[in-house]
């Protein structure tokens, strides 16, 4: 008896409990021919394992008292679990300062990035006419080219004239390194917005300025998603430039803080992904809240 | 409604501009003012210290309290991102005391004059000077200055199982020979007689190389010779690899023989792990392995010898390396502070428990004899001086080394290996020539 015969007998069955049964096999071949398709299936398994497992072994990690790290296959999940690794990374980071100088860097980076880049994408892309943006765009393009780490120490030098050698040159250094690639996104968004939606502000007597802030910049919502997510993990994952620029080690940021776990020959793994399990925690509440958006974001992007 | 919008329009520029205007004021104002300006409010003098050993920063905070509560006129901040070092000389704000491994990285500093002069300072006095010497080798700012002063000597020999050896009646080994009969004893009775981790190549470059190199010829005289001669060295040449390394290959790679199945795929981490747990009796690593192995098997009994390479045990040496090493950044506004932080680090009291407590020797003249366990079998080749620098550290980082000491371990073809490396020694010499 094929699956879809068994189906159709159980059309026929009015009890609850196989109707209920019904829909789900409905589901596996409805009527709709929707079928199962296995590999896809297993393909998609397989590919959830890649971000399921490595997170599995930082939590299973996290919870390892150290004789227990070099026991087994690492796979085993820890027994007893050693809750207090969590406590002594927090004492050890001293993690709520970190983390405060970390956020901070991220908050302005993000709030930084959306509103820099949109106006320059905006000017750029509705002065297309004129040769001076056509310029200016290409010169924010070019930045692109340049490899970050040939300008780290003039970068120093001058932010240590200018008194920026803190979280908040650190802000400003992310705003503007964003700018070349957020711009280039915004550009291709707000081309594709229609023109005759501005004008009609203008009929009204809206300033330029009321243009943007109430028509272009609600519009530019997905791009805002997209841009917003690059600059937040950017931020907040960025080891090289705090590591370089902060000079208070007090107002460090958080993955350098977590250095201390790594030493030349030593590495206390149990405590290091505790450590890494609070600084991820943020990213992940973020991402499992705005999953939606961040999916539309990131295809948007992709799209226009 | 026009007209209200057109009427807002002009003040919101105008507030907008303003506003950005005052934000960029208040951002550059307060923040130009501190500079490096001396760190001194209310009489307190703030010190920064750098240290690169992240597992003693804990340690370090008590030294520091403690050093806090004799002088309450200085505070010291402790750092321990090394990263941020070169950034501080480059915006002219280096943290005042410095403590860094001393190799050449640091003999690089010490060459631009980084670092003030530390002879007059009274405890320079009290430095062992063979320990002293060691860092002198690598070269002195003016030809004379002292521009550290050693703080941790880490000795490296050979760690092994005390439970293994002497469930064996092995004891531990003063000749070569002694020591190739351990390892088959060991062998015949199924136990690997040393531990191999040749996935990570620096431990095969400080192990078997540092060791039997430096067991077998004079590694400072070595270099310095090879030094001398610059880019006009050559495989034939008196002072090449191929001319006196020769006799040491055998030897690692016998050394490589005893080694357990499968060493090619282990890396340091799995070698503690493995080493922790009893698998085989003997590890060619420093003392920086034995918190990891201590970490994974609580009840371990180690104990470290120097690897004895020559069958006369007067020969025998340990392989040293200045761990920790005391520096003041020369343009420090607080010399007087920083000099009275170093003068307390370096108080028999506060070097010696150092050292003590983690597994490594005090450079002081007259300090106690180790009597930690794990390193005590070092201890009378460091009391005696007869140790040396690793060959591997002699080596331009432009040189892969330890890449070069892994496939020799796996080809065997030591005239290829030793040939490799007076053609890589001849190249760097040539470009860094003045």
């Amino acid at each position: 008896m094929t699956a879809s015969t068994l189906t159709d007998t159980l059309t026929g069955a009015a009890a609850p409990a196989r109707k209920a049964r019904r829909s789900r096999r409905s589901r596996r071949s409805g009527r709709e021919g929707y079928k199962v398709n296995w590999w896809l299936t297993a393909l998609m398994i397989v590919a959830s394992l890649t971000v399921l497992l490595p997170l599995y072994f930082t939590v299973a990690m996290a919870l390892k008292s150290p004789d227990q790290i070099g026991t087994g296959t690492g796979l085993a999940w820890p027994n007893p679990m050693n809750w207090e690794n969590f406590a002594a990374a927090y004492v050890a980071t001293n993690f709520p300062r970190a983390f405060m100088s970390t956020a901070f860097v991220t908050v302005l980076s993000v709030l930084g990035s959306l509103a820099s880049s949109s106006l320059v994408a905006y000017a750029i892309a509705r002065n297309w006419n004129r040769k001076f943006f056509r310029g200016s765009f290409v010169y924010l393009l070019s930045a692109m080219f340049i490899p970050f780490p040939v300008i780290i120490l003039p970068l120093i030098k001058q932010t240590a004239l200018l008194g920026l050698d803190n979280p908040a040159g650190v802000v400003f250094l992310h705003v503007l390194g964003g700018i070349s690639f957020n711009t280039l996104l915004y550009i291709a968004f707000v081309r594709s917005i229609p023109v005759e939606l501005e004008e009609s502000a203008r009929m009204d007597g809206a300033t330029t300025w009321q243009v943007f802030r109430k028509i272009i910049f609600p519009l530019l919502a997905p791009m805002n998603a997209t841009v917003g997510i690059f600059a937040f993990l950017g931020s907040w994952n960025d080891f090289l430039l705090p590591q370089m620029m902060i000079a208070d080690p007090s107002l460090q940021t958080l993955p350098v803080v977590q250095m201390l776990f790594q030493g030349e020959f030593n590495t206390n793994y149990s405590l290091a992904f505790a450590s890494y399990l609070m600084a991820m925690a943020p990213t992940l509440v973020v991402y499992i809240l705005a999953q939606r958006w961040v999916l539309s974001g990131v295809m948007r992007g992709a799209v226009k | 409604m026009n007209a209200a919008l057109s009427g807002n329009a002009p003040i919101g520029r105008r507030a907008l501009l303003k506003f950005a205007g005052l934000a960029g004021a208040a951002a550059i104002l307060p923040l130009s003012g501190c500079g490096a300006a001396p760190s001194t409010q209310n009489g307190v003098t703030t010190l920064r210290f750098m240290q690169n050993k992240p597992e003693v920063v804990a340690y370090f905070n008590q030294v520091i309290k403690d050093f806090e509560a004799l002088n309450p006129d200085i505070r010291v901040i402790q750092d321990f991102n090394e990263g941020n070092f070169v950034p501080g000389l480059v915006r002219n704000d280096p943290p005042d005391v410095v403590t860094r491994g001393f190799a050449q990285a640091t003999a690089d500093f010490v060459k631009k004059g980084i670092f003030a002069d530390l002879s007059d300072m009274p405890v320079a006095a009290t430095i062992d000077p063979e320990i002293q010497e060691l860092i002198s080798s690598w070269g002195q700012y003016n030809g004379n200055e002292v521009s550290a002063l050693p703080f941790s000597l880490a000795a490296a020999g050979v760690i092994y199982n005390r439970d293994i050896f002497e469930a064996r009646g092995v004891a531990v080994p003063t000749t070569w020979d002694e020591f190739v009969a351990a390892c088959e004893t060991f062998k015949a009775a199924g136990i690997a007689p040393i531990y191999g981790t040749y996935k990570d190549p620096w431990t095969l470059a400080q192990g078997m190389f540092d060791y039997v190199a430096g067991g077998s010829l004079d590694v400072a005289e070595f270099f310095s010779k090879l030094n001398g001669r610059g880019a006009a060295i050559t495989a034939d040449a008196p002072e090449s690899f191929a001319n006196n390394f020769g006799p040491a290959l055998p030897k690692m790679l016998q050394l490589a023989s005893f080694a357990q199945n499968g060493a090619a795929s282990k890396n340091y981490a799995d070698g503690n792990a493995a080493f922790a747990k009893g698998q085989a009796a003997m590890y060619l690593q420093g003392p920086w392995a034995l918190s990891q192995l201590v970490a994974a098997n609580k009840g371990i009994r180690l104990g470290s010898f120097p690897l004895p390479v020559t069958n006369n045990p007067e020969d025998t040496k340990a392989r040293v390396n200045v761990d920790m090493a005391l520096s003041i950044t020369r343009n420090t506004p607080n010399m007087a502070a920083a000099q009275r932080f170093v003068n307390y680090l370096l108080e028999p009291s506060v070097v010696n428990t150092y050292n003590e407590k983690n597994a490594a020797f005090s450079p002081l003249k007259d300090a106690p004899a180790v009597e930690n366990p794990q390193i005590s079998g070092l201890g009378a080749s460091v009391k005696e001086a007869r140790y040396y620098q690793g060959a591997g550290t002699y080596f331009p980082p432009s040189v892969p080394l330890n890449n070069y000491v892994q496939s020799f371990v796996y080809s065997k073809n030591g005239e290829q290996f030793l040939a490799a490396l007076d053609d890589e020694w001849r190249r760097v010499a040539e470009r860094t020539a003045v």
